[in-house]
């Protein structure tokens, strides 16, 4: 391989000798917004040997959103069709080009669907342009778990990319990538370059909900401050821009006209910075703003790199789904058209009038093809049909005398004679009968069957599969009519909390004010702590709505029972927990929830590694005895609601539990014991309607009842309970 | 610092690199994973897919990359082949030629290589076979060698006679092979075309991956031979220009105004050539919006690195260090000017067989131009370009490009409303060319046909 002279004495770095190969990484993101990454190792700099080869390695994670519901219900974003194709093979694509060599991916939903799909894709065969594809696996539930994920594991040894799952781009890379070196060069505090498209103010691929803005000093292009301007909302249509950047800067460019498509460069020290903050989500909103925020204090920049032409997209929501689809069509991404055939087997031919059409299509005589339609193989059209603006997947069946305009219908999709679909999203294996109408921003998910003379109007989603809590829904006659199937498919929007992208979403396929795409997104998927083992499905009377408070108990539950798994010493414990708290703002209840359940948690792991309950329980909390007595501080008050409140936390939390009853007996013994809880809080918790709602919370106090009836009379004797604890 | 930056997006010049400068288990380690890992005879569908996979992308794009890519990659995957019968080794070709026309069929250079390469390996199986029956009327006790009967391409009921006069005719009439082999190389190209050097005819023995020197027996090695003819072809796309250029004075006179059109280098060496010894004008189109930033590199003489240009080109003397005036034009204004041209000379994308071309978009117009001002066309074009493909339908042969480069994307409100079409060649009807020189000379259109028959074989027209 290429020449390789190390120059002795100008070597640096700590692993002399070891790490010679430089690796362009990248890291992708599924289902948040996501990071991707190419790097080269940093010695490549330094030493100044020449190298030829460019490794890389790349990240993918899913986008954790649901702005794609109901498709995405059984089967990840990125594998949805985009001009037939799916969304990951652009991804890679731009990977290729990029000359990254390693690339890892982390899965959001389905990450076995769409492990399976890449291991029997192209890129994992012997002429893979890279030379390891990497799924990994992770919990995370957001960009930021992943970056820490990406720390903790320790794969990146270099400059990364960090991109998500759903970028189409065809730019090349390397003008970035070099600007990003020499400046790292330079000054080593410079940590990320974000590679921005510019744009026009007004842009299909734009979101129409926010815009980011980005206050950059040309001279250095240098990026000092970030926000986002939420359009829906009256009060933030304004920035704060700190003094000190306006008078320390003798130019600044403040521009809203970016199209920001999440491609980073980032090097290792990245990932130090999201370990540092763990409770930064989203990339953009918190990590940027946060580190931009605190140059005061960590001296670290990010910088811009703004590109004039070549294409760069994500697909973030259905909107931007049906503009990137028309660029594609329009060929504004070449050389990424329906014609390049990226998928093997694909046989594109370009017409004229951007009419792109596999081999194998059955038109018929007097069907009127248009402009900008993509016909897939083994698809017939019937005699009169118009179809324009069109995507139609393969082996579907159209009609006579149907109407499509601006539809996209994927693949083995039979449409009767007579219907009309205007831009509408139909998937795989849907039947529409004949004589129905399909109105603008209507959304038929796989499988969905819509009978004779139906209409499906505009922006109602139908989906026929089960959702994803298994509930399943009986076919909903009013929405398919006589004998089809499916149910009108309603997002839940009481569980989302807009955060920065989230409202993104409601940027309405098509610009239909009813459409409302919201999402949840990052910070607020629904089940954060059962990551730690328990479903908290039927929390404490107090909401849950609160992303940044579930984001807090998650976070703080991880690191708490990382802490006692380790056995780490109870202050050192109890410091990280203080200052998690700190930074999140977190009420002592959920401070509670998050020692309850990595509590819990441990006891359970112990009990299970062969200890008794009763062992085990002395054993957390003994230890840490410490760090439960300050989280209630109603000692000296008559009333105990925090006492009472822990109680029912570990109550609630052992509910669902093999054996719950015997470690809540236990529990309730040993923080006696501890002098954690008082005799009044006992009795009050006993008497509290919420500790015997539901049949579940009464069996699992069943056996605590004997030692609350001991308590009662706990003056006159003590002893016995002792003896009784012992016999379990 | 650039330099390196550049060699991170694969292109020809790194699988080239890679191709010349390492043995096969890691030649191509930075373009493919794992390459090493698999037996040597899984090589070339490894690098099969590769160069698929960069014509796709368009990351090898003039015409003379895709055919040098296509080479080399041919002679790696003879080499690798570790059979010797001609009827295997045709199907391999064959099937590695398929997949590189269907990644990118609007290339069609991809397939002349392919077919040129076809065509020798069916030449020397007729030799041998030759060669053995002569042998064999000698010595009837020759009983190792069963004849390469089973080859489907070879008409059984012909005599083994009359195959090998036509053999014989055949190669006699092959010019490219003999003429690159009897051009007297010139200091000036042994200097300029250092590149082949590595792949020369002679050393692919030495590059044979198996490490197995290629001498199986007497008679049955296909193999050495073809790979000879492969670096001939190899030699001869790295003369072509020169070629071209020595008939440079012939069509060029004293005091002629010039009208040219795109960077191609095959015209501007051919200029150059005339420039040495005599004056002239050259008007020069610029080729917006595709070919502009090349055009205007060449005119001014300080073309960047475009890593795909073969490097002793960037260092080519513009026009005007050699006394000659250039002036550059935008595309529309060639009409008004073409009055006072007295000769348009044009490159070409590929030439096909009924002596029509695709060339860059705006040649069309030119051309029209130049007929209705009776100015006399003149084509540049290396015989590699010249495809038997007869364009039935030339719409399908034009490929469309970026359309950003015609409206800006950061237009939004005309992105949305508008369709953008961004042709990048036209097709230039046979009846507007005058005269097309080859690096076998001067033709006319009409002849073009016989120039097909000798360098293809018509097996292997659609393969």
């Amino acid at each position: 391989m290429g020449p390789k002279q190390k120059g002795g004495p100008k070597q640096k770095g700590n692993n002399v000798g070891e790490e010679v190969e430089e690796t362009l990484q990248a890291v992708v993101c599924f289902p948040f917004s996501l990071p991707l990454s190419i790097s080269r190792p940093a010695g490549w700099l330094w030493d100044g040997v020449k190298r030829t080869v460019a490794n890389a390695r790349k990240v993918l994670a899913d986008t954790f959103e649901t702005r794609f519901e109901p498709f995405t219900l059984d089967r990840p974003r990125c594998l949805l069709p985009l001009a037939n194709t799916p969304l990951i093979e652009y991804t890679f694509e731009f990977l290729a080009n990029a000359g990254v060599e390693e690339v890892f991916l982390y899965g959001g939903a389905h990450s076995d669907q769409l492990e399976k799909y890449i291991n029997g894709s192209k890129w994992r065969g012997p002429s893979s342009p890279f030379k390891q594809l990497t799924f990994l696996k992770s919990t995370s539930t957001s960009v930021g778990d992943v970056m820490r994920d990406l720390d903790g594991k320790h794969v990146i040894t270099g400059d990364f990319i960090a991109v998500s799952g759903d970028v189409i781009s065809n730019m090349p890379i390397e003008g970035a990538l070099a600007a990003h070196r020499a400046r790292r060069q330079a000054d080593k505090n410079a940590i990320m370059t974000m590679v921005l498209r510019e744009a026009g103010r007004n842009h299909r691929t734009k979101s129409t909900s926010f815009s980011p803005v980005f206050v950059v000093d040309p001279t250095k292009d240098r990026c000092l401050h970030y926000e986002e301007i939420d359009h829906h909302s009256e009060q933030s249509s304004r920035l704060n821009i700190e003094n000190d950047i306006i008078l320390s800067h003798s130019e600044l460019d403040i521009r809203q006209d970016l199209i920001d498509c999440n491609i980073d460069i980032c090097t290792p020290d990245v990932l130090s910075l999201w370990s540092d903050s763990f409770d930064y989500q989203a990339p953009r909103t918190q990590f940027l703003f946060g580190v931009l925020k605190d140059y005061e204090l960590n001296g670290k920049t990010i910088h811009t790199h703004i590109i004039k032409d070549q294409y760069a997209a994500r697909v973030r929501n259905l909107k931007a789904y049906d503009a990137v689809s028309k660029d594609i069509i329009g060929r504004w991404a070449y050389p990424l058209c329906p014609d390049t055939n990226l998928l093997p087997g694909h046989t594109y031919e370009l017409r004229k009038g951007n009419l792109y059409q596999e081999q194998g299509v059955t038109l018929a005589r007097s069907c009127e093809v248009g402009r900008r339609v993509v016909i897939g193989q083994g698809t017939s059209i019937g005699d009169r049909t118009t179809v324009k603006n069109t995507v139609l997947g393969r082996n579907c069946k159209i009609g006579k005398n149907v109407s499509l305009d601006g539809a996209y219908i994927w693949d083995n999709v039979v449409i009767g004679d007579g219907t009309r679909v205007h831009r509408a999203i139909i998937a795989d294996g849907v039947v529409v009968g004949n004589d129905c109408r399909v109105e603008p921003g209507a959304l038929l998910s796989y499988g969905v069957k819509i009978a004779n003379g139906m209409t499906i109007s505009e922006g109602k989603r139908i989906a026929a599969l089960p959702r994803g809590d298994g509930d399943a829904v009986a076919t909903d006659v009013a929405a398919v009519g006589e004998g089809g199937v499916g149910y009108e498919f309603f997002h839940h929007e009481d569980e989302d909390e807009s955060d920065d992208e989230s409202d993104a979403s409601s940027g309405l396929v098509y610009n239909m004010a009813k459409l409302s795409f919201s999402t949840e997104s990052i910070s607020t998927l629904s089940s954060e702590v059962s990551d730690i083992g328990f479903s908290r499905s039927e929390s404490v009377g107090d909401s849950e709505s609160e992303g940044e408070e579930d984001n807090f108990v998650h976070d703080a539950a991880v690191s708490l029972y990382d802490g006692l798994r380790e056995r780490v010493s109870a202050d050192v414990v109890q410091l990280e927990l203080v200052s998690m708290r700190m930074t999140a703002n977190a009420s002592d209840h959920q401070v509670r929830r998050a020692i309850v359940s990595s509590f819990m948690k441990q006891i359970v792991q112990l009990m299970e590694g062969g200890k008794g309950a009763g062992e085990a329980v002395r054993d957390v909390f003994s230890k840490y005895r410490e760090v439960v007595d300050r989280c209630m501080f109603d000692r000296d008050s008559d009333k105990k609601p925090d006492q009472v409140d822990l109680l029912l936390l570990i109550q609630q939390e052992l509910a669902p539990q093999n054996r719950g009853d015997t470690v809540l007996l236990f529990t309730a013994k040993e923080l006696y014991e501890l002098e954690l809880v008082e005799e009044e809080a006992y009795e009050q918790w006993w008497a509290d309607e919420r500790s015997s709602s539901t049949d579940e919370m009464k069996k699992v106090r069943g056996q605590t009842q004997q030692f609350v009836d001991w308590l009662a009379n706990a003056e006159e004797e003590e002893s016995s309970e002792e003896e009784e604890s012992e016999e379990e | 610092m650039p330099s390196t930056a550049l060699a991170l997006t694969p292109g020809l010049a790194s699988f080239l690199k890679s191709l010349k400068t390492n043995p096969i288990d890691t030649s191509i380690d930075n373009l493919i994973s794992c390459a090493s890992k698999y037996l040597p005879q899984y090589f070339f569908e490894i690098a099969t897919d590769t160069v698929a996979r960069l014509l796709k992308r368009r990351q090898i794009r003039h015409s003379r990359s895709c055919a040098t890519a296509t080479a080399y990659l041919l002679l790696r995957v003879i080499s690798a082949c570790r059979t010797t019968d001609a009827a295997k080794l045709i199907e391999r070709v064959q099937s590695v030629g398929r997949r590189l026309v269907a990644a990118q069929p609007r290339e069609m250079v991809v397939g002349n290589i392919v077919r040129r390469v076809l065509g020798l390996i069916r030449d020397e199986a007729e030799d041998d076979r030759d060669a053995e029956f002569a042998l064999s009327e000698a010595s009837e006790s020759q009983p190792q060698t069963p004849r390469v009967t089973d080859d489907p391409s070879v008409p059984h009921e012909r005599d083994t006679l009359s195959l090998r006069h036509e053999a014989s005719e055949r190669s006699s009439s092959r010019p490219p092979v003999a003429s690159s082999t009897t051009t007297p190389i010139s200091m000036f190209s042994l200097l300029s075309h250092p590149e082949p050097e590595p792949s020369l005819p002679g050393s692919p023995v030495s590059v044979s991956p198996s490490g197995r020197v290629l001498s199986h027996g007497p008679n049955k090695d296909v193999r050495a031979e073809v790979l000879d003819g492969i670096g001939e072809i190899i030699d001869e796309l790295g003369q072509v220009d020169d070629q071209i250029a020595a008939y440079a004075l012939d069509h060029i006179h004293s005091n002629e105004i010039i009208l040219t059109h795109t960077s191609s280098t095959t015209v501007q060496r051919f200029l150059l050539k005339a420039a040495a010894k005599r004056k002239f004008t050259v008007i020069h189109a610029e080729s917006y919006p595709n070919n502009h930033e090349a055009t205007h590199a060449t005119v001014s003489g300080n073309s960047g690195g475009d890593e795909e240009i073969l490097s002793t080109e960037s260092f080519q003397k513009p026009l005007i260090a050699l006394g000659i005036t250039v002036i550059l034009i935008p595309d529309s204004a060639v009409f008004a000017l073409m009055s006072r041209v007295n000769k348009v000379i044009l490159g070409t994308h590929s030439v096909l067989a009924n002596g029509g071309l695709v060339a860059a978009a705006g040649t069309r117009v030119i051309a029209r131009a130049a007929k209705v001002h009776q100015t006399p066309v003149v084509v540049v074009s290396g015989v590699y370009k010249l495809s038997p493909v007869y364009p039935f339908d030339f719409e399908s042969l034009i490929e469309y490009g970026d359309a950003s480069k015609v409206v800006g994307y950061d237009d939004g409100d005309l992105v949305d409303q508008i369709d953008v079409q961004n042709p990048l060649y036209d097709y230039v009807p046979a009846e507007l060319v005058d005269l097309y020189i080859t690096n076998l000379g001067g033709h006319a259109p009409s002849y073009l046909y016989r120039i097909v028959s000798d360098h293809y074989r018509k097996e292997d027209i659609s393969f």
